[in-house]
């Protein structure tokens, strides 16, 4: 298959950019959408020009290093899916795809599709932990956790940090990628330590960072790839009241 | 965490709009409950209005609660707005949106909502209060220029609810996920009741300018 690729060419976060054309021939269908990138990026530099940079790391969907938008949308068309694991058979041939890197004040651009997202990582280290002796993993069944809390914590887990969600947002908001991980570690017992003072931390660190606020329009669950739902920012709001009525009435004791 | 940390961060400000969204939401149906007083006839009506105002002291209690709550609720509003405004400031030139409507414009209705209310305030609550000029209630809101005796006034109002309908179905449904009720076992009895705000109350002021305003003279 053809295919004509405009990308966003942008040498440095300090440099402006803009789109430039790209046309690839005989692209075998089968191929993922970052080896059609490997292909051009060697047909680039075996032109001795400027390969595309784009963040990649283990291309199985688990890692949460890529993404980018294909014509505008974050990771592509392919639902639940990441661009990594986004092939070119989802394209026709002779399309037109538009490739940017994920829009946010907080995700500045370091090079071409490839963003800053250590906004992600402070918002983590306010509070995306929990408190454990380290040594040798405990017996599995030492904690009991009931079925229902085990697998809703699990579906908050399967965020990868790729800030599609802050690129789908028309706020740039981090709200879902922030209540997964609060989610994720207040339904299990483990998380329950820091608990009060997670939610709080990671929503002034998320504030300080610049994102936005949710308006609760549902465009990063529909776009998130690993399907984090909205429920993540209900139970988040949920933590963030009682934490904030906890702290009231520990303060008039 | 203190009460200023609480009310300045992006959750607190939007728990503080839906705290006061959803207050202001259950006043509008203690105010339809007076209007349709209208239907009931026009000496039941003044008798209402007249009994609401030997409240005296307590009406003005909760008159000022209702402008704190709607300066808090546009405040609040107005300063998220500018906040998400700056957090994305390149938009992707592909354009493809799957937001709703409803969601998209809340800023817009609101802001016509306020216009509404300032004109509301500013004819009817001011006629009502301060310039009767021998007038009963019930012309006042039926013939008078600034009620529903001018077409003008009528569609305005027509106009200015059905926004706001609009405005309340993507705020109140907001307002759930902000207050943690998503996902709890009270989800679905809440967006049953939040059915009746946005579109049973909404409805019923406007069959009062579409009655007075228009069938009335019609038939």
């Amino acid at each position: 298959m053809n295919i004509n690729l405009k990308i966003w060419r942008q040498r440095s976060a300090s440099k402006s950019g803009d789109v430039k054309k790209y046309r690839l021939e005989n692209i075998d269908p089968n191929i993922s959408f970052l080896e059609m990138l490997d292909i051009l990026n060697i047909k680039l530099v075996k032109e001795k020009k400027d390969p595309v940079a784009f963040d990649h790391d283990c291309r199985e969907g688990i890692c949460g290093s890529c993404g980018f938008m294909i014509n505008g949308q974050p990771h592509g068309p392919q639902r639940a899916t990441t661009v990594c694991q986004l092939h070119m058979r989802a394209f026709k041939n002779e399309d037109d795809i538009l490739l940017e890197p994920f829009r946010a004040e907080s995700f500045p651009v370091i090079k071409d599709l490839s963003v800053d997202r250590k906004a992600f990582d402070k918002i983590i280290s306010s509070g995306g932990y929990v408190s454990t002796n380290t040594g040798e993993a405990p017996e599995a069944n030492s904690i009991t956790i009931e079925k229902e809390f085990a697998d809703e914590a699990f579906l908050s887990s399967a965020c990868i940090g790729c800030g599609a969600c802050v690129a789908a947002c028309k706020n740039s908001s981090a709200m879902l990628f922030t209540s997964a991980k609060v989610a994720h570690l207040s339904l299990l017992p483990q998380g329950q330590k820091e608990a009060k003072n997670r939610v709080t931390n990671m929503v002034a660190t998320m504030d300080e960072a610049g994102f936005g606020s949710c308006t609760n329009t549902g465009a990063c669950s529909a776009e998130c790839p690993k399907e984090i739902g909205q429920i993540n920012i209900a139970r988040l709001n949920q933590e963030y009241i009682s934490s904030t009525l906890a702290g009231f009435l520990k303060k008039k004791e | 965490m203190s009460i200023i940390k609480l009310l300045t961060s992006s959750v607190g400000r939007k728990i503080l709009m839906a705290i006061t969204g959803l207050s202001l939401s259950l006043f509008m149906a203690f105010h339809l409950f007076g209007n349709l007083f209208l239907f009931v006839g026009e000496a039941a009506f003044n008798e209402y209005v007249n009994k609401l105002h030997k409240l005296g002291f307590l009406i003005r209690i909760a008159e000022f609660f209702l402008v704190l709550f709607v300066g808090s609720h546009a405040y609040s509003g107005i300063l998220l707005w500018i906040k998400n405004r700056k957090a994305k400031k390149v938009v992707s030139s592909y354009s493809r949106d799957n937001t709703s409507g409803a969601a998209k414009s809340a800023a817009f209705t609101g802001s016509v909502v306020f216009i509404f209310l300032a004109t509301h305030w500013s004819t009817f609550w001011y006629k009502f209060n301060f310039d009767l000029q021998g007038m009963s209630y019930y012309y006042v809101v039926t013939e008078s220029s600034v009620g529903f005796g001018s077409p003008a006034v009528s569609i305005f109002y027509i106009i200015a609810i059905a926004l706001l309908g609009y405005h309340l179905k993507h705020g109140i449904a907001s307002a759930g996920q902000t207050l943690g009720i998503v996902g709890t076992k009270y989800e679905k009895t809440y967006n049953n009741v939040a059915a009746i705000f946005w579109f049973w109350i909404p409805l019923g002021f406007i069959s009062i300018p579409v009655w007075f305003g228009f069938l009335v003279r019609i038939l």
